[in-house]
């Protein structure tokens, strides 16, 4: 093996610091789940396409099974368990998901709320086209979208109505 | 009859219990288990669709860093380790000397991580020497034909042949016969979450424990027992959440066995997920049949008479559960669908093929017998020019026909045919729709209805003497002291929500709220014996034994209420997480009173009363529920494409009683987008030497959100007669959607008299079919 086979990072995640050596081949995805320890990040394919791994890093959404830990160096970064207010909390789009039965299996879930986070960062009030646009990058077996989509559409109206937050 | 008189929960759109874990990331899937000191496992798999091992040196995988060991297909041999496949046929979990299909596992190696064990199975050296790859059906079928498996005597490994004496006079009598060959491609189910399996080993005591993404534990358990040659009662499977199962996850797959054979050999907890390549290979594969079908009519277009011949490519290995049974089997016994016929003959060849095992997935027949079914009748209808949906009407089981002997043997229990089709039809627009198109036509735009109408045999039971499937669901049910309730049930859930349907159910017979309903599943060492998750059947017949398990539970509340109050049974009510007196609402006691009682105090019990609250059931079904519906699609076909939109979207679905509608309506909206995948998107296809196609995601299209639907879904309820009035559902849009599809691309292509003979229909296809057809008639 060429270089160095390890090193030392340092990210922040869902506010709290981590620091460990990883694998420099290894990705932000095996990462979170096997050393920080968040198996909410789920991995359905592992080549950049099913979008399950989807997570925040400085805001943007990523596909944690394409970006190497290393990359993540110094990185804020944002996953399912963190998304939630608080303890006892849901987001506003986790509640919405929960009212529109938008999950059944709950696999892609993670990566659906990451990136419809991000969309509703971007566009806050979105239309049906652009929340299936979005979405689109991330596969869901189990419910044919309808729910997700409309979910994503009551949260928006809910996070505008509380002044944007996210 | 119904136990449920004026629920509570049953029927209502509650929101899933199971959600908040999903939601937060605190779902546990097999995945998500790593026990200390975890070891991983990496396949090697044939790149080979057939060759034979002339070598196969593990040496240098065993030297390479992090490896603890290399398993192969000589060590599990000498140890006698294989599993059963269809009619008990054992099947080796790893190739010994020649390999059947790509994909086809050959050595697992074992490392601290799951990169190193990877890493490692490049390592492994093989030679092989190819061998003629058996892959078109038809082509194994013929005289001298190369064998797909040089230990078979021959390429046919299933045969079921039945022609009734009256068919031939029907189709002699008939004033029209349609023919068609109807082909499906091939497919995988694709669950979310890949498979996986942890295994761990207690060494002296000899006890092995499982943890599996399974739609079936007992099924895990059993079949592993008798691979490894351990008792059932060594064995325990855990189940914990599953990403989706589709048909794909009931049964056992080789991994599972080596795997679980590796914790038992090396004493330590051992892991293997697959990564999603490895899946679309090695996961089972399902479809892939051909039916060369006919019918025969008169001319007023009653249906006399449908024969069948269907061939079906079953793989490297006959499975227990080979679609190349089932998806042929259960077609042939209800190929006429809502349709009354005089005779139903048939004739199955499952053919051994050198690609991936044939397995389940969900609607497993349907989709397929469901285009024969409408297509046949499309195609009639066209000929003797008559209306299509009234030609549908004309032939279909009526309401006093119920219960309807089908000739092919089975019993449709009462269902609304007739009014779902109008249903359907009046909503999608039908009786205007000619008028629609023509419209559309003068703008040059080609618009097209399609209408499937279906039936799905459910919750299956003692469907034959000897059923090869569980016939019957338990539960039980548990008061605590406290008067809070704890349901174990057989079923699985990977999806469908079990938690909270089921606490629905129990919690309208004993009166409790429905957030004091706890249910558990997937645990063999709790969870009583069944038939895990499989055939639209949990919530008829798992519910249906939580239901009967819950109504002797309440009967035995009742009997202490009313020892404790001193009042006849007859004249108590249950509610409100308490007995009372009818109309005397002060004289009542709690549950937790009784709780309290039936578990410290044996002096208060009734006399000769066994302590404690618990009740169970094993509920035998009918042998077949059918629920039944229609669907009907408007889509648009761009002629310059081929690409095909879908403008609207109705579904027409009678389960009998709906204990959940969010679920139910889940399930469709879900259904209906594997159906457009089915029909448009998804090809598991192979080249003449037997190379899969599609092995990643990229290459194998799974629908988006921006290709599904919006779907409107509509109820009748014609409730079953078990326990709660349910039928199952969990497939039936996979049934129907195909078809309903099809026949609306072809209804759009109607200027140019196309009818598709094999899918998908992608936009190539379609194109080409346009092309094919010379000028608009
Ligand atoms: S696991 Fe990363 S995109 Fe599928
Ligand atoms: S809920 Fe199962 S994959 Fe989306």
């Amino acid at each position: 093996m060429n270089g160095e086979a390890e090193r030392t990072v340092a990210f922040t995640v869902n506010g709290s610091p981590w620091r460990g050596t990883v694998e420099v081949r290894q990705s932000l995805a095996d990462v979170l789940r096997e050393a920080v320890g968040l198996t909410g990040t789920h991995l359905g394919c592992e080549h950049g396409v099913c979008g399950a791994c989807t997570v925040l890093v400085d805001g943007r959404p990523v596909r944690s099974c394409l970006m190497l830990a290393v990359q993540a160096d110094g990185a804020q970064i944002l996953t399912v368990e963190g998304l939630a207010p608080g303890p006892d909390q849901l987001h506003p789009l986790q509640e919405a998901f929960w009212n529109h039965h938008a999950l059944q299996c709950g696999f892609c879930t993670p990566g659906m709320l990451m990136t419809a986070w991000a969309l509703l960062q971007e566009h806050p009030q979105p239309t049906r086209a652009e929340i299936q646009t979005w979405l689109s990058g991330n596969i869901c077996r189990c419910t044919g979208y309808q729910n997700i989509v409309e979910a994503v559409e009551e949260a928006a109206v809910r996070m505008a109505g509380e002044g944007g937050r996210a | 009859m119904s136990v449920l008189s004026a629920p509570r929960f049953v029927g209502q759109r509650i929101r899933r219990v199971e959600d908040p874990r999903f939601l937060t990331g605190r779902g546990r899937y097999v995945a998500d288990h790593e026990p200390v000191g975890t070891l991983h496992v990496a396949f090697l798999r044939s790149p080979h669709a057939h060759a034979r091992i002339t070598r196969l040196d593990p040496g240098p995988a065993e030297r390479a860093a992090g490896v603890v060991a290399v398993l192969t297909g000589q060590e599990l041999e000498a140890a006698q380790i294989r599993y059963a496949g269809f009619a008990g046929q054992p099947i080796a979990p790893l190739a010994v000397d020649e390999v059947l299909y790509v994909g086809h596992p050959i050595a697992a190696v074992v490392a601290h991580s799951r990169r190193q064990a990877e890493d490692a199975v490049e390592l492994i050296a093989v030679d092989y020497e190819p061998l003629p790859a058996v892959v078109d059906p038809l082509a194994a079928l013929a005289e001298g034909a190369p064998l797909a498996n040089s230990r078979a005597a021959s390429n046919v490994c299933f045969h079921l042949e039945h022609q009734p004496a009256e068919i031939d006079q029907l189709f002699q009598e008939a004033d029209l016969i349609v023919r068609e060959t109807f082909r499906t491609h091939r497919q995988t189910a694709v669950p979310m979450e890949p498979r996986g399996i942890l295994a761990t080993w207690e060494p002296v005591a000899g006890m092995l424990t499982v943890i599996g993404s399974s739609q079936w534990a007992h099924g895990l358990r059993d079949g592993l027992a008798a691979a490894l040659h351990l008792s059932q009662s060594k064995v325990r499977v855990v189940v914990p959440d599953v990403g989706g199962g589709f048909g794909v996850k009931y049964g056992i797959y080789p991994e599972d066995v080596a795997v679980a054979y590796l914790a038992t050999r090396l004493g330590r907890a051992v892991k293997w997920v697959s990564d999603r390549i490895e899946a679309m290979i090695s996961d089972f594969h399902a479809r892939d049949g051909i039916h060369m079908a006919e019918a025969a009519f008169r001319k007023d277009g009653t249906y006399l008479a449908i024969r069948d011949r269907m061939v079906s490519p079953a793989g490297a290995f006959m499975l227990d559960g080979s679609a190349a049974v089932l998806e042929t089997v259960i077609g042939s016994l209800v190929l006429p669908g809502p349709y009354k016929v005089q005779a139903v003959g048939f004739t199955i060849d499952g053919v051994l093929t050198n690609t991936t095992p044939l397995g389940t997935y969900r609607g497993v027949w349907g989709p397929a017998a469901t285009w024969v079914q409408e297509g046949l009748l499309e195609r009639a209808a066209e000929k003797l020019g008559l209306d299509r949906v009234q030609m549908r009407l004309q032939n279909m089981v009526r309401k006093e026909d119920f219960p309807y002997h089908s000739p092919t043997g089975v019993v449709y229990d009462p269902g609304s045919y007739q009014e779902s089709l109008k249903l359907a039809a009046e909503r999608i627009g039908y009786a205007d729709f000619a008028r629609e198109k023509a419209e559309a036509a003068r703008q040059g735009r080609l618009i097209g209805l399609g209408i499937a109408a279906f039936i799905e045999p459910t919750s299956l039971g003692a469907w034959q003497p000897e059923p090869p499937t569980v016939p019957y669901e338990s539960a039980v049910v548990r008061m605590e002291p406290s008067g809070e309730v704890l349901v174990q049930v057989s079923v699985n859930s990977h999806g469908q929500g079990h938690e909270t349907t089921i606490a629905q159910l129990v919690a309208d017979v004993l009166g409790v709220d429905f957030s004091a309903v706890a249910v558990r599943f997937g645990d063999t060492a709790a969870a009583p014996f069944g038939g895990g998750t499989f055939g639209s059947r949990s919530i008829t017949v798992g519910g249906g034994a939580a239901l009967e398990a819950a109504t002797k539970l309440r009967e035995k509340v009742l009997a202490i209420a009313s020892h404790l109050l001193e009042a006849a049974v007859e004249d108590l009510e249950i509610g409100d997480g308490a007995v009372a007196v009818k109309g005397v609402p002060a004289r009542r006691v709690t549950l937790g009173e009784i709780g309290r009682v039936a578990y410290w105090i044996p002096g208060k019990m009734p006399p000769g009363m066994e302590m404690g609250l618990e009740a169970s059931s094993r509920y035998v079904p009918p042998p077949m529920t059918f629920s039944n519906g229609c669907h009907a699609v408007v889509v648009e076909v761009d002629p310059d494409t081929g690409r095909v939109k879908v403008l609207r979207y109705v579904v027409v679905e009678d389960c009998g009683t709906m204990v959940n509608p969010n679920i139910v309506e889940g399930q469709i909206v879900g259904g209906v987008a594997q159906g457009v995948g089915a029909v448009f998107l998804e090809e598991m296809g192979y080249s003449d030497d037997g190379q899969p196609w599609a092995t990643t995601l990229m290459d194998y299209h799974l629908p988006l959100a921006s290709d599904v639907p919006t779907v409107e879904c509509l109820h009748l309820e014609t409730p079953s007669s078990t326990p709660g009035g349910m039928k199952g559902m969990g497939e039936s849009a996979m049934v129907a959607a195909p078809a309903a599809l099809i026949g609306a691309v072809e209804d759009a292509l109607s200027p140019y008299g196309v009818r598709f003979q094999r899918l998908p229909l992608t936009p190539e296809r379609v194109w080409q079919a346009i092309q094919a057809a010379s000028q608009p008639k």
